[in-house]
């Protein structure tokens, strides 16, 4: 396949979503405006008389035809302005960078633990499949990651904040810290991360496990391991080499695929830790038809998720070299 | 002798240090930070917060209004005095002197001339001053004074307009076209008794310094900052906040945290009630009657009882809170009777006919509807569902957002709905009493409406406002099912100023950060 239709087929899958990401919100019942006057849990409404309403469609532009917003949308983002977001009243662009940052942290280092741990904990039960240390490891990661990641998260605060008192209960950093020296951030920002990722690394760590544990028996079986074994090749070697590099393609496959879905999976997490990632941003978009922020939010995430694929087809062509010889 | 000497030493040490105690403790109180428990309201600029009770506080921290209230009830703020015209279209404030802005400027009859005009220019950013609908003009009478003209008496001048609207600063605020997209560091400049040191949307945080120049005095507290906490409980517990704010259902942590000797409480009320939300235009519940007996029918004890675990109080089916100036404590009552709601359907010749336990309308139609709610009020519906089952009418609870609910009640498309807003410490509430549905119409009320939003004299207002509560018990465009009791539970140790401002902060904002708790009064 050439580049060019390579490309091609990106931009028609780009249009595509960028579409439905404008109109989805926009065909579900509500507008933007039963937030920002008052829902059920304000504690002041603004009730406003049907011109009120009108004045506020008008200054939002929401009571134009949808093809022209649309068109206005587009023309917009391709200067690279995402617009104006409703209910926190700013720049999308602002409010999204603001979120995301946080979530590359806290997604990206939990992504990375779980998936050398699971890989490493997966080989050593395939490896040792059927013995005490693979059934313990088979049982306690199992049970760990069946339990809901916000009663984790919960288990985890009350252990090691408020009973244990050394780590931070919630957000991602200490306000109106004045840290002294270089490394007092980072560090606070660490301690900040310990928890919310612990949480989510617990809770997914048992699906790379399983598939590694599964992939790698699976290679084990191969004749090729037969004649490798044969050879006298060391076991470790017969481990790392040859069944390892096979056993990771179906694994390299399911995190390419599953980093969007983690990117929105880790809302109860930041839920309960108060941390200020994307997740729990397009949710409260959603549930406000912040229309501006919808479609910012999806749109970072597609693009997340088609680079994360991108990843996935880079690392699979060197992983396998019948991939690169297409 | 050598016991004598260690003695003597030691005491030396010991006062030493208790001096050195005494001493920080002396310096601690001036520069002490206290921290409440709190979430992101939007930047504090008088455009920029959430159109939310906690986004105005955090910006009135910072702006002062004309007028201000405490724990009695209004009183003078930026204006030492005040006075009407016969009439009331017309209101002289006489400004206090020697208010400095932020950063060093004097505040000037102009600004507020300024302000006023400004707001005007620009509501439809934001609508929490819509009051301001009703200002013709504002003019300087001279260096500390100025009228405000209005078109039409407004009774609720001084806590719709006066005690809400922030002053700002002319200097400031002149050139700036859009201001809900302005927010360089000067849109902050208030007069108010703190200064905004930091805001962090995505972490919920506010800091800000206490202003020594504050025209009432520096304040008690040298750094004030409100953050967003998981679990508020859990902050008080762990030090993490001096003080967190409860609500309604919440009432187990507090009854929890009552318990530890450390934190004292106070209860107020959340000038909030829950409601069953009628559409007046649809049969069958475009009779007043069938809403009576549905009112009937309630058990409004029982919901309180077993949902809340006695967060709330039994509501006034006037919608006005009890806790006001306002209420009226002699509407009728819908005390639960199954026996009288029953007693009505029959009248209304709504009779189980087919003997399946619902009854059905003379036409036939079976008495079966959609009870429309968002999923936190799931329990209070399912009451709801059991005690209309027992009457014969047959209700299915549908769990939908609150956006979706907005929309389908707005449209009329719905025979009941269950939801609830705040506001009801204000007579402004009463406007739409069936809001957002726009299903109720009586010309009697609105015309009493606006009778009252026009009688200055306050004990004539109070008899109108009773009536109009009167109107609505008895058509019951809604039917108030409870307010939730709000709690500030915090750390006497750190500040123990805390108190429930009488009929809410500004337009009535059921709040325990009213700014006067940070400063010396």
């Amino acid at each position: 396949m050439n580049i060019a239709s390579k490309s091609a087929q990106y931009l028609v899958a780009f249009s595509v979503v960028l579409a439905l990401n404008f109109f989805l919100p926009r065909f579900m019942p509500g507008d933007p405006l039963a937030y920002i006057t008052a829902d059920p849990s304000a504690d002041m409404p603004v009730v406003m008389s049907e011109e009120a309403r009108q004045e506020l469609e008008n200054y939002y532009g929401l009571d134009r035809p949808l093809v022209e917003q649309f068109g206005e949308y587009v023309h917009n983002l391709v200067r690279g302005d995402l617009g104006w977001s409703i209910y926190f009243n700013a720049p999308v662009s602002d409010v999204l960078m603001g979120h995301l940052k946080w979530t590359l942290l806290l997604v990206g280092t939990s992504a990375a633990i779980y998936v050398a741990l699971g890989v490493a904990l997966g080989v050593i039960s395939a490896w040792k499949r059927n013995s005490k240390t693979d059934t313990t490891l088979l049982v306690s990661i199992l049970s760990l990651g069946s339990w809901p990641p916000f009663f984790l998260a919960m288990l985890l605060i009350i252990l090691f904040s408020a009973k244990l008192g050394i780590l931070p209960m919630s957000g991602a950093e200490t306000p109106w810290a004045n840290h002294s020296g270089v490394l007092a951030r980072p560090l606070d920002i660490g301690r900040h991360l310990v928890l919310p990722a612990t949480a989510l690394v617990l809770t997914h760590l048992a699906g790379v496990y399983l598939l590694t544990r599964n992939s790698v028996l699976g290679v084990l079986g191969e004749n090729y391991i037969l004649a490798a074994r044969a050879k006298g090749i060391s076991e470790r070697d017969v481990m790392l080499r040859h069944v390892l590099r096979n056993a990771l393609l179906p694994i390299v496959t399911m995190v390419a695929l599953t980093l969007g879905f983690l990117v929105m999976g880790a809302i109860f997490v930041e839920t309960v830790f108060a941390y200020p990632g994307m997740a729990r941003l397009l949710y409260d978009a959603t549930v406000i038809r912040d229309y501006p922020l919808i479609q910012g939010s999806l749109l970072v995430l597609t693009v997340l998720v088609v680079a994360a694929n991108f990843g996935a087809d880079m690392l699979y062509s060197r992983l396998d070299p019948r991939v690169r010889r297409q | 002798m050598r016991e004598v000497v260690r003695a003597i030493v030691v005491g030396f040490i010991l006062a030493g240090l208790l001096a050195a105690c005494a001493c920080a403790g002396g310096e601690e109180a001036k520069t002490e930070t206290i921290i409440v428990a709190g979430d992101d309201w939007g930047y504090p600029s008088p455009f920029a917060f959430y159109p939310r009770g906690p986004g105005y506080i955090r910006m009135s921290w910072i702006f002062d209004t004309l007028t201000w209230k405490d724990e009695t009830g209004t009183i003078p703020w930026l204006a030492d005095r005040w006075s009407s015209s016969q009439d009331g279209k017309e209101w002289t404030f006489e400004l206090h002197k020697g208010v400095k802005w932020q950063d060093g400027e004097p505040l000037t009859a102009d600004d507020v001339k300024f302000t006023f005009d400004y707001f005007k220019a620009n509501l439809a950013g934001l609508r929490w001053f819509a009051a301001l609908e009703d200002v013709d003009r504002v003019e300087v009478k001279s260096d500390h004074e100025v009228a405000i003209y209005l078109a039409d008496p407004v009774a609720s001048l001084l806590d719709e307009i006066a005690g809400n609207v922030p002053i700002i600063p002319e200097h400031i605020w002149k050139d700036v076209e859009d201001p809900t997209k302005f927010t360089a560091s000067e849109t902050v400049v208030g007069t108010g008794p703190f200064k905004l040191a930091e805001y962090d949307k995505e972490e919920g945080i506010y800091i800000y310094d206490a202003n020594e120049e504050f025209f009432k005095g520096e304040p008690l507290v040298g750094r004030l900052v409100s953050t967003r906490v998981s679990d508020p409980a859990l902050a008080l517990k762990t030090d993490t906040v001096d003080a967190a704010f409860f609500w309604g259902k919440e009432i187990d942590a507090v009854k929890e945290l009552e318990e530890d000797k450390k934190f004292a409480t106070i209860t107020g009320p959340s000038f909030w009630v829950l409601q069953v939300i009628f559409n007046c235009q649809k049969s069958p519940t475009a009779q007043a009657d069938f809403r009576k007996a549905v009112a009937y029918a309630i058990d409004r004890e029982e919901i309180v009882e077993k949902v809340t675990h006695g967060g709330a109080i039994v509501a006034n089916p006037g919608i006005i809170h009890p806790d006001t100036d306002w209420y009226n404590p002699n509407v009728t009552a819908y005390a639960y009777g199954p026996a009288k709601a029953s007693e009505l359907l029959d009248s209304l010749d709504f009779i189980d006919r087919d003997k399946d336990g619902i009854r059905e309308t003379p036409e036939g139609d079976k008495l079966s509807f959609v009870l429309l709610t968002t999923a936190e009020f799931t329990r209070e519906a399912e009451i709801i569902n059991d005690n209309l089952a027992a009457v014969g009418i047959s209700v299915t609870v549908k769990a939908l957002d609150w956006s979706t609910i907005d929309g389908i009640v707005r449209e009329g498309d719905f025979h009941l709905a269950i939801s609830g807003h705040g506001g009801i410490a204000s007579p402004g509430i009463l406007e739409s009493p069936g809001w957002p549905s726009m299903t109720y119409k009586n010309e009697e009320y609105d015309a009493l409406y606006r009778e009252q939003s026009q009688t200055i004299d306050v004990t004539e207002r109070l008899e109108l406002v009773k009536q109009l509560q009167a109107m609505v018990a008895d058509d019951l465009p809604v039917f108030a099912v409870y307010h939730p009791l709000i709690w500030c539970v915090f750390n006497p140790d750190k500040l123990d100023a805390w108190f429930y401002t009488k009929n809410g902060v500004a337009t009535g904002i059921p709040t325990e950060a009213n700014k006067l708790v940070f400063i010396e009064r």
